[in-house]
């Protein structure tokens, strides 16, 4: 399968990794050989229909800060090129997130499905902004639409709702589908320290960005609520459709009373049909959701199954590798590989 | 129920309650209403699974000679915790909006401050009689804490 790797930022590094380990475990299991055919960021372009050499490009780009150091590459805004000229299978889209426009990444999609080809995504910015139209765009053009990386990292969270329960109504998701906040909530419970330490902390391990905003006011589990309501509960709902509250105001001491009553403070977003919420919540200690560190959780309420809850790695490259291929070998399978 | 004034009574009378499975909230020891004939009035709070299980638990109260003077029932009583964060200037207000709603009562709040002019966090238990007068409860309080500005946690598990 020939692949295009539009953004190489730490996404697109962690697959390139993911695929020069797996490349014979790949072959092997599921008779499939990706090469990846071209790789593309916002300062050139590096192509090669017999496939890039990862290792290299890994190592010139490292150094380069671009893909167009590579042997051959050019330099420029080259990914519609690319993505129209260069023939190809599957395009992953892998920009950086843009919730208000979900540019460049909308763009980048829709060019790839009306060049037929396959997609797959872990930026939530085109999910959030145009989901239904990149749905029935992807069913029109005839080609596959995959996004499993944009909600949850590691944890198979559309995955297992669409395929394993697929014989099931789904008529609740409750998750912790950010990280940092969970994070920052853990260490505010754990060491009784203040939201603005913590957050600082945060900052320095790197588990929070350095504009932390979309995180801490619950706007990026917001997005991950619209993507779900929409693929998996057949909504239709905008990120503004989401009733929105963070964690700012959460304080030591609001823990510390919830601890005493055998619960703990998580941020968590909520989807069912005619509602979706995200904000902080009393979790009894023990449940499912109540996951520390930077973990992510989900639980599915069920017609049949009644609950089912899945936790992981919901951020970091390597993890949400296991996404981007776990989709890469579903389109292989769908299309009779 | 009245008792005697005699050690070992208040025992006699739990002793049933915890074999037949009732789970005792509270005991109200009243030894300074003491009735004329001497009794110590003392009215006890549990929670019962089933009726058969209650019944078993007021005959071995009977058979024991413990007087059960009166009998409240209240029927699958629903407690919820909820967090309010923000200046609690008013925290009787809030409670007795939330009180004044049919079927819902407040119990057990804590506070806790903040440091000079931060915020403070209130917890409260909200009792009610089902479900679905504490998803009311809890949209009601809701309410409240949007017009006051205040942050509201509530349980996952409410409404």
């Amino acid at each position: 399968m020939r692949l295009v790797l539009v953004g190489f930022g730490n996404l697109g590094r962690g697959l390139s990794r993911a695929l020069i380990q797996k490349a014979s475990f790949l072959r092997r299991s599921h008779g499939l050989i990706p090469r990846v055919v071209a790789a593309v960021d916002e300062f050139g372009a590096a192509v090669d229909e017999k496939g890039l050499n990862l290792t290299r490009l890994l190592k010139v780009a490292g150094k380069a800060g671009t893909v167009a150091a590579y042997k051959g590459g050019k330099r420029g805004k080259l990914a519609l090129r690319v993505i129209e000229g260069v023939e190809a299978d599957v395009v992953y889209e892998l920009t950086p997130t843009n919730i208000k426009t979900g540019e460049p990444g909308l763009t980048h999609i829709k060019r790839a499905m009306w060049a037929r080809k396959h997609v797959i995504t872990s930026n939530k910015g085109p999910l959030v902004v145009a989901f239904g139209e990149l749905d029935s765009l992807a069913r029109r053009c005839g080609v596959e639409f995959r996004y499993s990386a944009s909600v949850g990292g590691a944890v198979p969270v559309v995955g297992l709702a669409k395929e394993l329960l697929a014989g099931n109504e789904i008529r609740e998701i409750r998750g912790v589908l950010n990280g940092t906040t969970n994070y920052i909530l853990t260490r505010m419970s754990r060491e009784d320290a203040p939201f603005e330490v913590v957050l600082r902390e945060a900052q320095e391990l790197g588990v929070a960005e350095k504009d932390p905003t979309l995180d801490i006011e619950g706007i990026d589990t917001a997005c991950k609520i619209t993507i779900l309501a929409n693929s998996l509960l057949g909504m239709n709902a905008r990120l503004k459709d989401v009733k929105v509250a963070g964690i700012k105001r959460v304080r030591p001491e609001a823990i510390r009373l919830a601890r005493e009553a055998g619960q703990t403070i998580k941020l968590i977003g909520i989807a069912k049909r005619g509602s979706l919420e995200v904000g902080p919540k009393l979790v009894p200690l023990g449940h499912p959701l109540a996951v520390g560190g930077t973990l992510n959780a989900v639980t599915f309420e069920l017609d049949l199954a009644r609950e089912i809850s899945i936790t992981g790695f919901g951020a970091g490259p390597k993890e949400t590798s296991s996404s981007l291929l776990g989709d890469l070998i579903d389109i292989h399978r769908t299309l009779g590989g | 129920m009245e008792l005697e004034d005699v050690p070992g009574q208040l025992l006699k009378a739990l002793e049933p309650i915890s074999r037949f499975g009732g789970n005792i909230q509270s005991i109200m020891h009243q030894r300074e209403r003491k009735t004329p004939l001497g009794r110590i009035p003392v009215m006890l709070i549990f929670e019962v699974g089933d009726r058969a299980r209650l019944n078993r638990i007021l005959a071995a109260l009977r058979a024991r000679g413990v007087r059960v003077t009166q009998l409240g029932e209240r029927e699958g009583a629903v407690r919820t915790t909820a967090l309010l964060i923000g200046p609690h200037t008013d925290i009787r207000d809030t409670i007795d909006r939330l009180g004044a709603l049919r079927g819902v009562g407040v119990s057990d709040l804590s506070l806790a401050m903040g440091g000079l002019g931060q915020e403070s966090a209130a917890r409260m238990t909200i009792t009610t009689d089902n479900e679905k007068r504490a998803s009311l409860a809890i949209s009601n309080l809701q309410r409240i804490a949007d017009r006051k500005k205040l942050l509201l946690i509530a349980s996952l598990e409410a409404g």
